[in-house]
């Protein structure tokens, strides 16, 4: 019985600060966590309708599908139907993510509605070295993916880059970011578009 | 510093100590994360500065609240219970309404948690303070930080870019420099004005 009292005595503030804190900080979130998941989808939205601008809404098609990443290491994304104002598909969009040279890079890559060729990627997310790795982000770069066919892209140190094709031409100062961009494609891109054909949402005269 | 043992507490110098004389970056040298992490541009600065006061000042006032119950084996961890609380709504607010600027940050709002500042002022101020003096010093110290955050980062921004606050501010024919952006930018820049600081100091005091 001491022992409880003396558990009591020792720790009561704390219990009662614990609780007082937690409660704060649940109705914090509560409060304000409808609003972040908006910012969140709105985000995702924005950069949808970015790439294709044809879309007036987009729609889940594919939830939570598991896609094997670099090293084949799993990651869960989902896929968006892009819809345009007379009710057909106007393409589709991805999550897609990789390790870049400082963090994780996250894009967000479509595809024209017969998954033949790319409508572009923007940068959901990325920690990149600034001045070099964040060039990512920046239209001369990430134009070189649009409107190249759907397919493997290799890294060229060497090119133009405003020639459309499989070849992406690297960062200069940024070869590990170029890379970790290229290997993203690579990796999901085939995957995406067998989970495509599966759903019956791509092929059979689609 | 002025506390309840003084025979009249100097609200004045409560308020004013942290700015200069105790400026936590400039002349006590803690929390040097942010102003090496955060100080790119002026804008994530002032973000981080106002994050920063205001987990300074309510942590300041329940610390200065519980201190005749507080244990002297168990003030730590109410102390960083009480700050991480704070810290988590600081970071849910931003997330909710400065989404763009939360992103920006990224780790680093959560990461007041740790930063020392925040328990060095509960530890030498608010658990010895009224409620009042320690409000007074969360602000001051608040506003010094916040201060050397914006000098560190309007220098920064204005080399890296010729601009502030989106305003350009240099001549036409100005090179920015792409290295004020990288950390090598945040270690010269902060090394330049610590010795100013003390070459200040040193003047004053002769």
């Amino acid at each position: 019985m001491s022992k409880i009292k003396f558990f009591i005595e020792q720790s009561w503030l704390l219990l009662v600060s614990s609780f007082f804190f937690g409660l704060l900080i649940a109705t914090a979130n509560s409060a304000w966590s409808p609003r972040i998941e908006q910012n969140k989808k709105d985000k995702l939205a924005n950069l949808m309708k970015g790439l294709i601008t044809n879309a007036l809404n987009f729609e889940p098609v594919i939830e939570g599908i598991e896609v094997a990443g670099e090293k084949g290491k799993k990651q869960i994304t989902s896929v968006y139907k892009g819809i345009s104002d007379d009710g057909t598909t106007a393409g589709f969009a991805f999550i897609a993510s990789g390790t870049g040279f400082a963090d994780k890079i996250e894009l967000v890559i479509a595809v024209d509605p017969k998954c033949e060729k790319f409508y572009g990627c923007k940068v959901l997310s990325a920690n990149e070295t600034p001045g070099f790795g964040d060039k990512i982000k920046e239209n001369y770069f990430s134009n070189q993916f649009q409107n190249a066919p759907v397919g493997k892209f290799a890294l060229s140190k060497v090119g133009d880059p405003l020639e459309i094709d499989n070849k992406i031409v690297a960062i200069s100062g940024a070869t590990v970011t170029s890379t970790a961009m290229v290997n993203i494609f690579n990796a999901y891109i085939e995957q995406i578009k067998e989970q495509l054909q599966q759903k019956g949402l791509i092929g059979n005269g689609k | 510093m002025a506390n309840e043992n003084s025979a009249s507490p100097n609200y004045l110098k409560a308020l004013t100590i942290g700015i200069w004389q105790e400026n936590p970056t400039f002349r006590l040298l803690i929390g040097m994360c942010p102003p090496l992490a955060v100080t790119t541009a002026v804008k994530p600065a002032l973000t981080m500065g106002l994050s920063v006061i205001f987990v300074l000042v309510c942590s300041n006032l329940v610390v200065s609240m519980m201190r005749n119950l507080l244990k002297p084996h168990l003030r730590i961890i109410m102390f960083t219970l009480a700050i991480a609380t704070f810290v988590t709504i600081a970071d849910l607010y931003l997330r909710a309404f400065q989404a763009e600027m939360s992103e920006v940050l990224g780790p680093y709002v959560p990461l007041i948690i740790v930063n020392c500042i925040i328990i060095f002022r509960a530890e030498v101020c608010a658990s010895k303070s009224n409620v009042i003096i320690s409000i007074l010093d969360g602000i001051g110290t608040g506003v010094g930080f916040t201060i050397a955050l914006c000098i560190l980062a309007g220098i920064r921004e204005i080399l890296a870019t010729g601009r502030f606050f989106n305003i350009s501010v240099m001549p036409s024919g100005f090179v920015p420099w792409a290295a004020m952006q990288m950390p090598v930018g945040a270690f010269v820049t902060l090394g330049l004005l610590l010795g100013l600081s003390s070459l200040l100091t040193k003047e004053k005091a002769s």
